[in-house]
């Protein structure tokens, strides 16, 4: 079947497989189908072949985290992501792939009263020890914290949907941050619900385009920084030049700033304050070192903030959390983590800083002592 | 173009052809070199005509870092025509040919510096038991085309084939030299303390160490091996036993010198070889590679004729 | 030649094509296979997989060559289950086929008369490091540099550095007797392997080579380290670690011409000079590389050389110091030392990811591996573009210069019509001018299906006799790897165990 991928992307591929080490499902599988190799293969199969689109070959694109981490590896920028978008868009359009109780789940996230009611429900599921354990939830899920209030309007805050609702304490420590550096915070709110991330992933994209044009309309009365303290959030909005194809769209794109980004840019603003007596692990949230390619900026806002950084020698390799992919995938998801966990254990860490909820909650499920880096900063700042 | 009908790198070297006819395709037959290692393996059956291989460097190009010699040629002789162009090789020098240094394929006492004899061979030419010339493996340094005929034949005393002539790698001499002892260093402590020694030798109270390279990095070495013990310039390497014992290297971290009998030995640390008086017990081949080594010697020799009454199953 | 070199692979081609022809897509061997059932219980049913997925996947390695269908895929994850797969194919009279990573260059793991494939990534295990013998046992599964990383907190590496070295196997390694830049000082994986555990093709198990000093018997280890998987299948092999360099330095000198640089990197050897590595790449590939890696490769030279020598300070800086001067005296036009591990890195990752650049360029490639004497290397490099271009084929050089080992890299869009055929008699041009000029075929990436054709330019019908009997003293009927190495009418047996295919596979 034509999977409405671009030819010269799909040729862009010579098959060399110097991805295969960086993708997680190809790590713990060591299986060729579970590699973006193979599944661009199959992916030729399908489209210039007419390969049967059976249950393996749903298997092999199903299975992929999409975390990305074998684009940098290759050398012939094969747009890996987008091709594996595009391909769940096309056979979720043809109700081969992300079936209709998945469609509905991901309605709540652009609806924040219905998030915040199914959230309270969680909350309290939680609490009596309904929900299993690994999925990492926050011990107590405080969605009755207060709101974030404008400051000023030098930027945007982009608050979104599951993080408001679940992490809010990490947004007022973001934006308590940037409002120590001197910036006046405006926070987007309803003006913003969700930037549709995780129906990009599920090749619900119809979703995502409508929620990025709202997002669009409502946040381009002005070209403000919009800073974003969710890594996937950030790159799915870095990602709507591409999505729409729009100058509009290309411009807004430009505007987007991940908030250790941000900061890394003004950092002679933060005062200077006495390092927090912890040891520190950066995680590199996928969506943060592969697709927006910044994870670096974590390190420079942290260094003066602790007393000492240390690195996993895992090249980045994703953790197993993918969005919605720790609860769909949850063996391979929990394969993928139990490889992190071991490189985190290897560098024994106070503390592991990680710029994407996600993450955070996938390795906080396998007992990480996770935190997000501006959770760190703001700590110091605040010398508690 | 068409297709040659001989290949590019074709033997049209007489002295081989003539070779190649002496050995025939009937009768025992075995090549002999300088006989100083001529029991091992075995004593040659009586029957046995005995011939020599012929001799003569064919093509050395020190900027290939390859010799192309007839094995009959002495290893003393084909190292000093190395020698001129500052070069050597792997092959150990105790008076024998370089044939014979791959058919038995011992390797030399600088073994960690020199290389070992088995990696050096680059391209082998031998004369099968029907008599006709084979070439294995090529004229380059690098080279993985075809299966491995020139590491079959290193250490296989001749039984598979008769060798003819090979192609060597060769390698700089180092700017300097220079053997150091000490009666009171820990040999084993020392490979932590210096990067490539080109022997380290032990005969269980004394040490000995081979350092080369450039003379600043052999003085810094020098220096560093100050901390392991009193060393002073020796001469060379101790007299070694006759006996060669192949053991691993980490069998000499328990050597007593009983095993021995006499409890004179030197030892060869990081490569397990040893030398005493008394020779090893027999070794033994585990079943599959006994039968493979059978196999083996019946594909290529199938009347047997090649060097009979040695094997390599107890050499 | 150049005529039956292309017959040859017409009718490989042919042989694969019978398979894709016969529907599209391979024949799925139902559950019910008997073989597949035996399988299945012997390993576990998930780690047996006959699926149309799977088989089209196994096609492929990174060469060109697109294999038949293969039988089942199994994931053996110990040597009984190796040892049990090797007997289930004698008693189903099917050959085997190993993969590692796939990343092949010569055909090598592509089936050819429907084996039984098996792949060796879930064994991936670092056995054991043994200090005291400066080795390590590992399975054959494991990642080249996951191994250098494992070791690096101990002081020590893996040798041999194949560019692929980030995703290809240690098995995959012996089976190729890979190379790689670094080669050039310490020497190709023949070197580093002391010892193997290898499942014979009639499923006994044996220990080939050992730790010790002079291993008794024929050196068997060697015979196996870069037969391609014709003699069996390695599940454990005792590999030489080797100490770290305390010092390194590498340095990035540039040229006008492919000509200077050759020339200084034969001058380099014949000063008496073996740096740990010194590879070219000549202009359009600098060009690719820098787009990807931004490592400050000079994009208006005629040709980059990477130098780099390791070892105790003071004696590498004297080398580098020559290096540069004899660069300068061969036309060197910047000679520049890395400042930083970081830039080190970044000038290694351009050199090792040259091959997967090329597809900015155009989306096929096909690479020959040719060794020729280094003094010969600028006179068969302008050989090499006039060939290309008299067949209007795009080539681009990137080469182990220090060893003579050519990488001409023929760049192509295989959608165009005729364009394959024409990459094919510009590579067996190419082939042949090596080994006239004193080469050989391969110098690293192995025979596999791709140079079979070609091996008469080197050999005597009595040397590959000789080769085939080598193999039958291993494999008598040719079972593992079928079809590989060497040339058909060579190794009878092997036409025998491709025609051994159950009719159902073949259609």
């Amino acid at each position: 079947m034509d999977l409405k991928l671009d030819p010269d992307d799909l040729n862009t591929c010579v098959q060399c497989g110097l991805c295969l080490p960086h993708c997680p499902t190809f790590r713990v599988t060591g299986d060729e189908a579970m590699s973006p190799r193979g599944r661009i293969q199959l992916m030729r199969e399908v489209q210039d072949n007419d390969a049967p689109v059976d249950d393996d070959v749903l298997r092999s694109f199903a299975s992929c985290v999409q975390c990305r981490g074998c684009e940098p590896a290759c050398p012939s920028s094969v747009p890996y992501g987008h091709l594996m978008e595009r391909t769940r868009e096309t056979l979720a359009d043809a109700k081969l792939m992300t079936p209709g109780w998945q469609r509905l789940a991901f309605l709540p996230l652009a609806n924040p009263k219905l998030l915040q009611a199914g959230s309270a429900a969680l909350a309290v599921a939680n609490k009596l020890h309904l929900v299993p354990k690994r999925l990492g939830l926050p011990e107590e899920i405080r969605v009755d914290q207060k709101p974030i209030i404008a400051s000023g309007d030098d930027v945007y805050f982009f608050t979104g949907c599951v993080m408001d609702a679940w992490q809010r304490e990490v947004h007022h420590a973001g934006v308590r941050n940037l409002e120590a550096a001197g910036f006046g915070v405006t926070p987007t709110n309803e003006l913003a619900p969700c930037c549709g991330a995780l129906q990009a992933h599920a090749g619900l994209a119809g979703q995502t385009r409508t929620l990025a044009e709202q997002m669009m309309g409502n946040l381009s009365v002005d070209t403000r920084p919009i800073v974003v303290d969710s890594a996937g959030c950030g790159a799915a909005m870095k990602d709507y030049g591409h999505l729409l194809g729009t100058p509009e769209a290309k411009a807004f794109s430009e505007r987007v700033f991940d908030i250790q980004e941000f900061l890394a840019l003004h950092l002679e603003k933060l005062p200077a304050v006495s390092a927090l007596d912890v040891r520190v692990a950066v995680q590199d949230p996928c969506h943060l070192r592969h697709v927006q390619r910044v994870h670096e900026a974590t390190r420079t806002v942290l260094r003066p903030f602790v007393r000492e950084l240390v690195e996993l020698d895992d090249d980045g390799l994703c953790c197993g959390a993918g969005g919605a992919y720790s609860v769909l995938e949850p063996e391979l998801a929990g394969d993928i983590r139990d490889r992190k966990v071991a490189a985190i254990d290897q560098v024994t860490p106070d503390l592991v800083a990680s710029a994407n909820p996600g993450c955070a909650m996938h390795l906080a499920g396998a007992g990480v002592p996770t935190i997000h880096p501006m959770e760190i900063v703001d700590r110091a700042l605040r010398g508690i | 173009m068409d297709a040659p009908k001989q290949p590019l790198l074709a033997v049209d070297d007489p002295v081989l052809h003539a070779f190649a006819e002496e050995v025939g395709a009937e009768g025992p037959v075995a090549i002999e070199g300088n006989r100083t290692r001529w029991h091992v393996g075995g004593d040659l059956a009586a029957d046995a005509r005995v011939i020599k291989a012929p001799t003569g460097m064919v093509a050395y190009a020190p900027e290939e870092m390859t010799a192309q010699v007839r094995v009959g040629t002495p290893v003393a002789e084909f190292h000093a025509a190395l020698a001129e162009k500052g070069q050597r090789s792997a092959l150990p020098e105790r008076g024998g040919t370089v044939g014979g240094a791959i058919a038995v394929g011992q390797n030399a006492l600088s073994m960690l510096g020199r290389g070992r004899v088995r990696t050096s061979v680059l391209q082998i030419r031998y004369i099968s038991s029907e008599g006709r010339i084979i070439s294995g493996g090529g004229p380059t340094v690098k080279n993985v085309t075809g299966f491995d005929l020139p590491r079959l034949m290193v250490g296989s005393l001749g039984t598979l084939g008769l060798l003819a002539e090979a192609v060597i790698r060769t390698n700089p001499i180092p700017e300097v030299s220079v053997w150091l002892r000490s009666d009171d260093a820990d040999p084993f402590g020392i490979a932590a303390t210096v990067l490539k020694p080109s022997a380290l030798l032990w005969d269980g109270t004394a040490t000995w160490v081979e350092l080369e390279g450039h003379g600043i990095d052999v003085a810094a070495e020098t220096a560093a091996l100050a901390a392991s013990g009193t060393f002073r310039e020796a001469e060379g390497p101790p007299a070694l036993p006759a006996q060669r014992w192949s053991l691993k290297p980490s069998e000499l971290l328990k050597l007593t010198g009983a095993e021995f009998e006499t409890g004179e030995f030197v030892a060869s640390v990081g490569t397990g070889t040893v030398w005493a008086a008394k020779p090893q017990p027999p070794r033994q081949l585990n079943r599959a590679a006994q039968l493979l080594t059978h196999r083996m010697k019946a594909e290529f020799d199938p009347p047997g004729r090649l060097n009979p009454g040695r094997t390599v199953e107890t050499a | 030649m150049a005529r039956s070199a292309l017959k040859s692979l017409q009718s490989l081609k042919d042989l694969a094509g019978r398979a894709s022809r016969s529907g599209g897509r391979p024949a799925d061997e139902t559950a019910s296979d008997p073989l597949i059932g035996e399988l299945r219980a012997a390993l576990s049913p998930d780690r047996v997989r006959s699926d149309g997925a799977q088989k089209a996947l196994m096609k492929k390695d990174a060469s060109v060559f697109e294999g038949g269908v293969s039988g089942p895929l199994c994931y053996p994850e110990s040597t009984a289950e190796v040892q049990a797969i090797m007997k289930l194919a004698e008693k189903y009279d099917r050959g085997v086929v190993p993969r590692g990573a796939g990343t092949g260059l010569a055909g090598g793991a592509i089936p050819l008369g429907a084996p039984i494939v098996i792949a060796a990534t879930k064994m991936n295990h670092i056995l054991e490091v043994d200090l005291d013998n400066r080795i390590a046992w590992v399975e054959p599964g494991v990642i080249n540099l996951d191994l250098t990383k494992h070791l690096a907190p101990m002081g020590f590496h893996f040798a041999p550095d194949p560019s692929s070295q980030q995703v290809c196997t240690i098995g995959g390694n012996v089976a190729n007797n890979s190379g790689g830049p670094h080669c050039l000082a310490y020497g190709v994986t023949n070197a580093h392997v002391v010892a193997l555990e290898v499942v014979l093709p009639s499923g006994e198990v044996t220990v080939l080579g050992g730790l010790d000093a002079e291993p008794l018997g024929y050196d068997l280890r060697g015979a196996f380290v870069g037969s391609e998987g014709t003699l069996g299948f390695t599940t454990k092999v005792a590999v030489t670690i080797t100490p770290n360099a305390p010092d390194v330095r590498t340095l990035l000198l540039s040229f006008d011409t492919v000509r200077d640089a050759a020339n200084t990197v034969s001058a380099i050897i014949a000063a008496g000079i073996v740096p740990a590595a010194l590879e070219v790449m000549d202009q359009r590939i600098t060009q690719a590389v820098e787009a990807y890696v931004g490592a400050g490769y000079p994009t208006d030279a005629g040709a980059v050389l990477l130098a780099e020598v390791d070892g105790l300070a003071d004696g590498i800086k004297i080398d580098a110091e020559r290096i540069g001067d004899i660069g300068r005296q061969h036309g060197a036009t910047n000679v520049r030392q890395a400042e930083t591990d970081h830039e080190r890195a970044l000038l290694w990752k351009g050199r090792k990811t040259a091959f997967g650049a090329i597809a900015q360029i155009a989306p096929d490639y096909y690479l020959h591996d040719t060794v020729v004497p280094r003094s010969k290397l600028a006179d068969v490099l302008e050989q090499i573009y006039e060939i290309a271009d008299r067949h209007d084929v795009l080539v681009m050089n990137v080469f182990h210069a220090g060893d003579g080992n050519l990488h001409p890299l023929l760049v192509f869009d295989g959608r165009e019509e005729g364009k394959l055929d024409a990459v094919h008699a510009a590579g067996a041009e190419i082939v042949t001018a090596s080994v006239a000029a004193g080469g050989v075929l391969s110098g690293e990436h192995g025979i596999g299906v791709e140079k079979q054709a070609y091996m008469d330019l080197m050999f005597t019908d009595d040397d590959m006799d000789h080769q085939a009997r080598l193999r039958r003293a291993f494999d008598p009927v040719c079972r593992a790897n079928p079809g590989k190495v060497l040339p058909m009418g060579h190794s009878c047996a092997d036409i025998a165990a491709l025609r051994s295919v159950p009719a159902d596979v073949w259609g």
